[in-house]
Formats: structure tokens, sequence, C-alpha cells
């Protein structure tokens, strides 16, 4: 059974997370008095770049091999993660740590691809990119240790759940305003959606791709934010326990899908920042959610 | 003319023998013919007496008596005239002296007809090609008379531009020809260290077509405004109205009073919807798309009000020499009044929206910024110069059209950077608004179109200033024979704003280049002066109002 819901982890991020993509793209139009694109239009999107040709355009093999890197790297997260409540095969066998890896291995693959591309606008993009990543993974770190300080164990399971799972303490509310302000940098939305800016620098380490390598990035970004989106609500939700498996599931997709409508209502109202306006933000994330730790290991 | 009469004595004092004439033929404007040694000398003094340079026109005199003429155009916007130096020099040996190290923002006058004219100027600190493009033969001088309109010069495969050498430590990164905050072909090379610009070099024009020399070549005095209209998608009215009445100034001709008031109602209309359309571009600069769509769809309530007036959403078609085409009926009088109700409501929940926004605040505040002096020094002009303190508005200080009846406040502040940009346009579109009201209320009968003379006479100079929504728009025309200008100098906003653009970049972020930029609503086919023509494909499908309201908002907004 718990082989089974490995597969139903990977199957359910992967159909569901460009579904929640429209929707954010929906609620973004409707925010600006658009009727905007069918819920559906990122599979479109999706199954037009994958059927694409593949061109290596700066011939060099670091390049072609980032999106298949980026997309395994958070193919392997949400194997591992304990969704609807339970702890599967694999997940019974890493911990905390692992997680905080695999999802940087996927933002340095980005890097890779954008460094091996050699254009300049992907260059300003991956040192954007760069200092995102250093600023903004501590806080997801903080949240995972805060449940491992809670219970006493590196474990998966006992990490994603001991942050609330034991009652809500003052630590825990700390982390929670932490964790839903970084939310939107997690998730490369506005006002944080600097390492892209289309604007200024053209989808930054995104420029030189097209076709399947670029669905690839595209694919794995929708189920980065998927994750992000259910992490919250694992971590901090855990009332949405209905005690069956397949209920814990469908609580925690309509908790995802609030989180998704709160990301894109507070990306639509929001003027993209700059990185040094950014950095300072980051800066008080980091102190707030050590903090958080800090107030946990005294058992407050 | 107290005014004037200090500025005659002055010069006369300076600049001795050399000064060769003065005279004031119309109210407000005063031609003061010089000899070309004594262009810097004459041109420092202006400046000095508190005049601000427009900019400069060459012309091609050589069939006539063998010189090229070169004429400087500077406002003095608190005594409400402007000045005209005129000079020239023999073609063979057509040097003048620089006056961009005194004046910075003339330096691409200076440019533009050392590329068209074949001038030469001694002490130019950039003495770059700035129009023609890098493959064009030396020694072909476009401007001049013997050079034919539809030259086509064969191309050359290894020409290139040499761009500014970079600050040591800094990287390039190129900003065009084509870039998605741009919208049209112009390169700039901006030079950064980590995230902060050190400098930045500008190569444009990639797009001119001469449409000044097809104009004063191909086509007729009143064929003219429909050309010049399509200079620039926004400010058409503009440049046709800044047109018509430089040859109406030249000619001595007097229009009705009420035309000069529908051509006021045009060019307010213009500016409304210039304006919404640039707070929505600058949304989308700094990553704010709501405010982008927010601002377009209550634009899209002025481009209907316009169609109402003229059957055209833009490039209206309506200003020509002598007057208007089209009236403004009782009828549509109260249509647009309503549309005014209802679209004063929609901005005014957009300004509040927008000025209590601190995240805007953020991205705005502090950006970009020049102080007054640097302003004035660059002679920036409209809305850009109005945030930098500098309290100019063509509108008030040389009344055109049916301004001097209406009364409307000029919007200032001098926070110097985006941020007052951003407030002064917010500003005046309750201003245009407002003036909307007064011109409907207050409009007076009469004809729409005076007739101009058969002939008029050749070699008269007119000068026409007009208030676009960038800022200040300048025509000189000098009348010819057959029918056309002699010569007609167009300059846009633009081309006095871009000028300033590296030194408003100077150290600020490289996230911050595309607003920055964006503050002055570059246009940048005004400035390099494009004809663009659709040929259109065959086949034609018409989405109409309803239907595109319907595909963009659901079908309930559609109906309305």
């Amino acid at each position: 059974m718990s082989i089974i819901a490995i597969f139903i982890n990977v199957l359910l991020f992967l159909l569901l997370a460009p579904l929640f993509e429209g929707v954010t793209r929906r609620i973004t139009a409707r925010v600006q008095s658009r009727q905007g694109p069918p819920l559906v239009q990122p599979y479109y999107d999706l199954f037009k770049l994958l059927g694409k040709e593949r061109i290596n355009s700066a011939r060099n093999w670091a390049f072609k091999l980032a999106p298949p890197a980026a997309f395994a790297s958070i193919l392997a997260v949400v194997a591992l993660i304990p969704f609807g409540g339970k702890v599967n095969a694999l997940g019974g066998r890493v911990d905390a740590i692992t997680i905080i890896y695999l999802l940087t291995l996927g933002g340095v693959s980005v890097l890779v691809g954008a460094l091996a591309s050699r254009n300049t606008f992907a260059a300003i993009g991956a040192s954007r990119e760069m200092v995102t990543m250093v600023m903004i993974e501590p806080v997801l770190a903080m949240t995972l240790i805060l449940g491992a300080v809670r219970t006493h164990s590196l474990g998966l399971g006992t990490a994603v759940f001991g942050t609330a799972g034991l009652g809500y303490s003052v630590a825990t509310a700390v982390m929670l305003a932490a964790y839903l302000a970084a939310l939107q940098a997690f998730v490369a939305k506005q006002p944080f959606d600097i390492p892209e800016a289309e604007i200024e620098i053209l989808e930054g380490p995104y420029i030189e791709y097209s076709g399947p390598d670029y669905g690839l990035f595209r694919y794995a970004m929708m189920m980065k934010q998927m994750f992000y989106a259910w992490l919250f609500v694992a971590v901090f939700l855990p009332f949405l326990r209905t005690g069956t498996y397949a209920g814990d599931i469908l609580t925690q997709l309509l908790g995802t899908l609030a989180v998704f409508v709160l990301i894109a209502v507070v990306g639509s109202t929001n003027p993209r920042l700059r990185i040094d306006q950014a950095v300072k933000i980051y800066a008080l994330l980091i102190l707030v959610s050590l903090g958080a730790v800090g107030l946990a290991v005294a058992g407050i | 003319m107290d005014a004037i009469a200090r500025i005659e004595t002055e010069l006369r004092s300076r600049l001795g023998p050399d000064l060769k004439g003065l005279a004031s033929p119309a109210p407000g404007r005063l031609f003061v013919d010089i000899d070309r040694r004594a262009v810097r000398p004459a041109a420092r003094a202006i400046i000095d007496l508190g005049g601000r340079y427009m900019v400069g026109v060459g012309w091609d005199e050589i069939a006539r008596n063998g010189t090229l003429g070169l004429i400087h155009l500077f406002a003095f916007d608190a005594g409400r005239f402007a000045v005209v130096l005129r000079t020239a020099a023999p073609a063979v040996d057509p040097v003048f002296e620089s006056i961009t190290p005194d004046i910075p923002s003339a330096g691409w006058t200076e440019r533009e007809y050392q590329d068209l004219l074949g001038l030469k100027f001694t002490g130019h600190p950039k003495p770059k090609k700035l129009i023609l493009a890098d493959d064009w033969p030396a020694g072909v001088y476009p401007l001049r008379k013997e050079v034919p309109y539809n030259l086509e010069p064969p191309s050359a495969e290894d020409a290139a531009y040499q761009l500014d050498e970079a600050p040591p430590g800094t990287t390039v990164v190129p900003v065009g020809p084509f870039h998605v905050s741009l919208h049209e072909p112009a390169h700039f090379a901006v030079y950064v260290d980590g995230e902060t610009i050190k400098g930045c070099d500008y190569r444009g024009f990639m797009t001119h077509r001469g449409i000044e020399k097809l104009c004063q070549t191909q086509v007729s005095y009143n064929e003219v405004p429909f050309v010049a209209e399509r200079i620039c998608g926004i400010c058409g009215s503009v440049h046709a109205c800044c047109y018509s009445q430089a040859v109406e100034a030249a000619a001595g001709l007097k229009i009705s009073r009420r035309a000069e008031y529908i051509r006021t109602i045009m060019l307010e209309i213009e500016r409304l919807h210039s304006h919404l359309l640039w707070l929505g571009v600058a949304g989308h600069l700094i990553g704010f798309d709501t405010v982008f769509m927010q601002a377009w769809r209550v634009r899209e309530k002025v481009m209907w009000l316009a169609e109402r007036i003229t059957g055209n959403r833009k490039t209206y078609g309506m200003i020509v020499v002598g007057g208007v085409r089209r009236d403004i009926t009782p009828e549509m009088r109260t249509e647009i009044e309503g549309v005014l109700a209802a679209l004063e409501k929609e901005v005014l929940v957009l300004k509040n929206s927008i000025i209590g926004d601190s995240a805007i605040h953020r991205r705005a505040k502090g950006v970009g910024y020049l102080s007054k002096d640097e302003a004035a020094r660059w002679s920036l002009v409209g809305p850009v110069a109005r945030a930098r303190g500098l309290d100019i508005d063509v509108r008030r200080d040389h009344p055109y059209a049916a301004y001097d009846d209406l009364a409307f406040n000029v919007p200032v502040t001098d926070s110097g950077d985006v941020w007052g940009t951003l407030l002064v346009r917010v500003l005046e579109i309750f201003e245009s608004i407002a003036i909307l009201r007064q011109a409907l209320a207050g409009m007076p009968e009469g004809r729409l179109l005076t007739e101009a003379p058969e002939a008029l006479p050749p070699l008269r100079h007119g000068l026409s200033m007009v208030e676009a929504p960038r800022g200040e728009a300048v025509h000189y025309v000098i009348t010819g024979e057959e029918n056309r200008p002699e010569r007609w100098r167009v300059r846009a906003p633009t081309y006095a704003n871009l000028q300033a653009v590296p030194a408003m970049l100077l150290n600020n972020q490289f996230a911050d280049f595309p607003i920055i930029l964006g503050q002055i609503d570059p246009c940048f086919s005004c400035t390099d002066r494009v004809a663009v023509i659709d040929a259109g494909s065959g086949r034609r499908r018409v989405v109409g109002r309803t239907e595109l309201e319907a595909l963009s908002r659901g079908p309930e907004a559609g109906r309305s």
C-alpha cells in the first residue's frame, strides 16, 4: 500500500499542478477585469511545448542536462513527501534534509542551465536566482527544523507534521507568519518574480530555452509551486485530517487550492520588487524564522 | 515686450557687428540674424538671459545663394516669447563652432546636421554618427536638395556602429534593438557593475524614413498634416496641429475661433488617451500588470469618445491647415459630457489606488532622479520636466488654439523622480477633463475651415509649439515654391527628453531601467520621424467592440 502511495503522490502532482496554475491565471484575470484563458490552458501550453523540436542553442551538455535535472529533482521531492497524512515507502527511508537538498538541486539546475547558455540576461537572472535561493531556502529549512525540534526527530513525516501537529505554540505561529510572507518568493510570483522579470531581463534564466526543454522547466516550476502550497497545508493545517487516506488527500488538495487563491491575489496586487529591496525582506524573514526555532528550542 | 527689448540690447552689446538683423514680425517671436562666427556667444547669451534651448534647424540654400543655413530655436517661458537665432555658412566651408559644450541638449541637433547636411561643428564632445545608417556612403548628405528623396544606396556588409568604451569594471547589457520594454527599435548599451548602472550609450534612428524630405519634395501643404499625423501613433493631432500652426504663422493666416476650440478638444482627448496609456505601460514596466489592465480598460472609453467625434479610435485626421474637418454638434456635446463624467469617476478610483499603494512608492520614489538644474541644462520638457520642478507648459506659456480662454492648473512637483512624473501625469488627467468641459461649454459659432491663399509667399519662417502629452512638440516651417514647404523641421518631445536618459540612469539599479526610460514615455518613431503604412492582407474579419469586450471580460460585460 505504501508503495502505491508513492505513485499516487507523483500522479496527483503531475496531473494537478497545471490546473492550479490555471486557477491563478483565472483569478489574476478577474482582478484585472479580464475573462482570462480556460482553466486547462497550462496543459495546452505544456503539450505544445513538449511537442516541439529540441534545440540546443548553447551547444553544450550542461545546457541540455539542466531541464531534465530540474524536473527530476522536483519529481523526487513529490515522490518522497507524506501525502494524505501518510508516510510512504520512500518517505520512511529519508529525512527532512533530503527534501531540502533535492529542492536546492532543482534551483541549482536552473542556475547551471542559465550559466551554460552564456546569455547576458540569463547571467543576470542566474545571479538573482542565486541570491533568492540563498536567502529564501533557510525559511524552508527552519520550517522543517522547527518540526524536528518539537518531535526530536529529523524523520520526514515527524518533521513535517511536527510543527503544528502537537498543537499551536508561539513558535508555530511565528513560523506560520514567516512562511506566508515567504510564500510568494517560494513560488516565484510577484512581488518576488525577480529572477525572471520578463520586462527587465526577458525571463532571465530561461531566455535561451524553448520547446520541450522550456516545457520541462515550466512543468517543474508548476510542481514546485504546488509543493510549496501543499507544504503549507501539511505543516500548518493539521486539523484538515479526516482519518481516511482519500479524505485526507481531498482536504489537502482543497487547502492547496485555497493557498493558490491567496498566491494569485497577492501576486496580482503587487508590483515586482528590485532584488536589493527583496534581499532586505528575505533577511528579515530569515531572522524571524530563526527566532521561531529559537522559541521552539526554549519550548515556547 | 520689455523682455524682448532686453534681449535686443544685450545681443547688440555682446555681438556688435556680428549681429546682422533683428525683427519681431509676430507677437511672441523674435528673429535674430547673426554671422556664423557669433553662433556660440549668441547662444550662450540667450541661455544666460533665461532662454531654454528647443532645437536646431538646418537647411540647404545652396541653389539660391551658396550657403547652408542653421537656425537655433529658444523659448523664454516666463517672458512668453521665442527667439529664432539664424545664421548660415558657405557650402564650400560649412563649419560652425559647436554650442553643445554650453548646451548639452544641442548635441543631437548638431550631430543630425552633420549627418544630413554635411555641416561641421568644431569642439563637439561626441561627434559620432546619429541618424544615418552605419553603411550610408560618406559624402552623401540626404537633406541637400541635389539628393533625390528616394535614393537607395547599396548596403554594405561590414559596417557597424562603434559603441562608447565601457567604464572599467563594468559589463555591457544590450537593451535592444528589440527588447520587450522598448516596443520599438532602439539600442541602449547599458554598462552595469553588478546590478548598478554606470553608464549608457544610445544608438537609435534605426527606422528613419525621412518624412521631412518626403514632404519637402513630394506632397503639398494641405497633404502634410496627414503625413504629420502618422509621425506618431499617439500624438497624431499634436503633430498635425503643430505643423498647421507653423504654416499659418508663416502665411499670416488667422483661423476661426470655433476651429481653434475644436483643435483644443482634440488635443485634450489625445492627452487623456496618452496619459491613460502611459499609466498602463508604466504599471507593466514595474511588473504590475493589474495597473496596466485597469488603466487600459478606462482608456477604452476615451477611444470610444474619439471614434464618436472623428470616426477613428486613433489617428483622427481632424486637423488641417486653416482649421478642422469635422464639427462637434450639440448632441455630441451631451454625449461627450456623459463620457467625461463616467471617466472622471473611474480615474479617481485609479488615482486613489495608485497613490495609496506603498508598493508602487517603493518602485518609484527616488528612482531616475535628476535635479532641477540638471533638468534645465538638458532642456527637459513635459511631465518629466514638471516632475523636476520646472514650471513650464506651452499651453499656458505660449498659448495657441483656445488655451488663452481656458482656466487650468499646471501640476508641478519637485521630487525629481519617477514618482513625480507619475503624479504629474495622473493630476493632468483631471485638468484635461476640466479643460474639455470648459471648451465644450464655451465653443463659439463659426466656420470650420479658413482657406489659405492659393500661393504662399516663399521663404517665410513659421515656428509653432504644441504641448503634447509627453511634452513640447516644435515644428518649424520655411515656405517654399511649388505649394510645399522648403524646409519642415519636426522636433517631438522625446528628442529632447531622451538625450537626458543616460543622466537619469546613472547609479540606478538595472531593474529600474525600464521605468526610468519609460517615464519619458519614449516615442522612438517620433524621434526617428517614421511613416509606417500597413498594406493589409486581402481578407479581413471585423471584430466589433461588443465581441472584443465579450472575449476579454465575459458575455455580460460585452452587452453593456
